[in-house]
């Protein structure tokens, strides 16, 4: 999901004062370290990526938002 | 629209079958790119060793005591017990997670780390929270937004539990541009 398509979703439920901050790449090798993401995915993601993506194949944020009083 | 139901249900089950299956979480090589040595010393080695999140909610949260927090998909309770830490006794902070098998470890590990007075872990789908209406100050969550097949439903839910004025801190992940469809279509790239 991209970040306005979250930002968007927040606004649609209702939510106000939506900021999306706190921005860290996410990689491959990070996503390697979790055991959800099988090892033959893992593989595809190295194959079909681009080397200079492999890096950076997500970004993880903080997403605060409230709902108005 | 039933296609797109049943792929919801697809989406769900597998998120349930890898969630139901693995043996441990991340563990601390993950914790520790994402937590203080502060934090992770207020959690008990077991939640550290099950934490899945991708970024620290509680951190940005500004949680105050006496509030009652919402985790929603709590898993192995690092994040609920460290917002436990933050409201205090006077306040209360509830896990919310569909599988049964982590909600139990999240009460193990609230016993361990001496908060279980005002922690609890209740079992439940993020998309249908047993819950009543406007009974949270705060909903965190870490990661888990994007397993559900169903957001908004789930974004509905949350607002509907917040009481007014309350505020949500979410951690997950978003893409942007699109992934090779060997990637975007895998299973296991939803369930992680």
């Amino acid at each position: 999901m991209a970040e306005r398509v979250f930002a968007g979703k927040l606004e649609r439920a209702g939510f106000a004062g939506i900021w999306v901050g706190g921005h860290r790449p996410f990689g491959i090798d990070e996503a390697a370290l979790y055991p959800l993401f099988t090892q033959e995915l893992i593989e595809v993601m190295r194959r079909t990526i681009p080397a200079g993506r492999q890096g950076h194949v997500a970004t993880g944020v903080i997403v605060k938002a409230r709902r108005p009083g | 629209m039933a296609r797109d139901l049943m792929f919801q249900r697809e989406i769900q089950q597998a998120v349930r079958q890898a969630y139901g299956a693995i043996a441990g979480g991340a563990g601390e090589q993950v914790a520790r790119r994402l937590y203080s040595d502060q934090d992770l010393s207020e959690v008990p080695a077991g939640a550290v060793e099950w934490a899945l999140g991708v970024g620290n909610p509680v951190r940005y949260a500004m949680l105050q005591p006496g509030q009652r927090v919402l985790d929603v998909g709590s898993g192995g309770g690092i994040d609920t017990i460290l917002a436990a830490r933050r409201v205090g006794s006077q306040g209360e902070a509830v896990g919310l997670d569909f599988l049964e098998e982590m909600c139990a470890r999240g009460r193990h590990h609230a016993v361990q780390a001496d908060v279980e007075r005002w922690t609890r872990f209740v079992q439940g789908e993020m998309e249908d929270m047993p819950l009543p209406d406007q009974s949270v100050d705060v909903v965190i969550s870490n990661g888990v937004l994007n397993l559900s097949a169903r957001k908004s439903r789930a974004l509905a839910e949350i607002f509907r539990v917040l009481r007014p004025g309350g505020r949500i801190c979410m951690a997950d992940l978003t893409v942007e541009g699109e992934l090779p469809p060997e990637v975007a279509g895998d299973q296991s790239a939803w369930a992680g």
